[in-house]
């Protein structure tokens, strides 16, 4: 039976722990707050570029040159793994979900004798393909810190992911994170980022704008503007991911301290109560002591 | 008189949303004046000044954009910028600061980062369309 400094020293640690969970659930929940807003404020631009894209997608044909972006290099042999993730852990399953569902991409694609690599984004799932699958590891990007660099984060990432395409080392590029549902959900999500995939957007555009679209003037002229504008989509689509992983991420983190803080609440409770009972029992015990020594006399 | 609805957005956020009664834009082929009616343009920016002007062409506020596009229909222009500054917040002695530690470097992202710093200086020194 374990001594009442013992439990009562337990019940200690349990808790500040708690005392540290709630902090840390309540930081958490004004970086989500702050997260939440950049990623609103950042949608304007890139709904209307998506737009300003798909009026302007149907008329590229086939090109050499920029236009690959959105017209794919004709092969399907070289995959461009993008895994999000965060930073730091104790976020749930925040981490390991991105890395499971990359690795299960990773190796579908394996098995239709694909060429893979990856560039993973973020600390967690760096370290995770660094001891699993090293070699394949083209780039990584940690610490970049969305929240405060704001869009010059982005374009380290696309850039470099550019710089890969156009040396022909990859020809599909897809993108794994965690799109933020709301507050105390996420879901894992692949996008597929090069070649662009303007089928979805651009149907809506030509079923409500037809006719209006074709009277746009170009200045300079077509082919130069979707030159300008596709590098900048490719930045501004990575944005707009990692705002949306940061968001989560904070999402995710606040659940999961909640949780902890509420176990640890539980545990408390269960620890006081078994303090008791042996306070209690080691009183009673005390008392037939006394008792029966005073009958024998 | 007719106004015409403007957007200046960055990727991180709406800079201006407002009804305004002129603007002028920055294009790539040079700068162009956008009234109410106007009609339909795309165009891709060089770096230079948006000037937003109120009904009675009054000045309302100047930015600096450092490139990137404007759609202009009827109602509505918008235009996306990269990185956007009012110009009144800039400060000559930074940004030849910049263009000093800028200059003598080779690789060509820097190359696009001076001539986007020159265009600020430009467009600090000129007072053209400052009334119309």
């Amino acid at each position: 039976m374990p001594s009442l400094k013992d439990i009562k020293t337990q019940i200690n640690s349990v808790v500040s722990t708690k005392k540290i969970t709630t902090a840390m659930k309540m930081v958490a929940a004004s970086k989500l707050r702050r997260s939440q807003e950049k990623a609103v404020a950042a949608r304007p631009y890139s709904s209307r570029l998506e737009e300003m894209l798909s009026s302007l997608a149907s008329s590229a044909a086939s090109g050499e040159g920029i236009i690959k972006l959105l017209t794919g290099t004709g092969n399907d042999q070289n995959y461009m793994i993008v895994p999000v993730s965060a930073d730091r852990g104790l976020c749930g399953g925040f981490n390991s979900s991105i890395n499971r569902e990359t690795f299960k991409l990773v190796k579908s694609l394996e098995q239709d004798g694909k060429n893979v690599q990856l560039m993973p984004v973020g600390k967690k799932s760096r370290d995770f393909f660094n001891r699993v699958m090293k070699d394949q590891i083209a780039e990584s990007f940690i610490d970049l810190n969305v929240s405060n660099s704001g869009y010059d984060s982005a374009l380290q990432v696309s850039n470099k992911l550019q710089d890969l395409y156009f040396n022909g080392k990859f020809d599909k590029c897809i993108l794994v994170f965690n799109k933020f549902v709301s507050a105390i959900s996420q879901d894992v999500t692949q996008q597929q980022l090069i070649p662009l995939d303007v089928s979805e957007s651009s149907k809506e555009v030509k079923e409500d704008n037809n006719d209006a679209k074709a009277i746009y003037d170009y200045e300079p002229d077509e082919e130069t503007i979707l030159k300008d504008l596709l590098p900048k989509n490719v930045s501004i689509q990575i944005f707009k991911v990692l705002l949306e992983s940061d968001a989560g991420e904070h999402g995710a983190r606040m659940a999961a301290m909640d949780n902890a803080t509420r176990n640890a609440g539980e545990m408390i409770d269960g620890l006081t109560l078994k303090y008791n009972r042996t306070r209690q029992a080691f009183i009673t015990k005390e008392l037939i002591e006394i008792i029966s020594g005073a009958e024998s006399i | 008189m007719a106004t015409i609805s403007f957007d200046l957005v960055s990727p991180e956020n709406l800079i201006f949303n407002d009804e305004v009664g002129m603007i002028i834009v920055p294009g790539k082929d040079g700068d162009f004046g956008v009234l109410p009616g106007h009609s339909k343009v795309m165009s891709s920016l060089r770096p230079g000044r948006v000037m937003v002007y109120g009904e009675d062409k009054n000045l309302l506020k100047a930015f600096f954009v450092s490139g990137g596009f404007a759609e202009v229909n009827p109602e509505k222009c918008i235009v996306l910028a990269e990185s956007v500054d009012e110009i009144n917040e800039l400060e000559k002695a930074t940004i030849e600061k910049e263009i000093q530690e800028l200059e003598g470097q080779e690789s060509d992202t820097t190359k696009e980062e001076l001539s986007i710093a020159k265009a600020k200086i430009d467009a600090l020194g000129s007072d053209f369309y400052q009334k119309i």
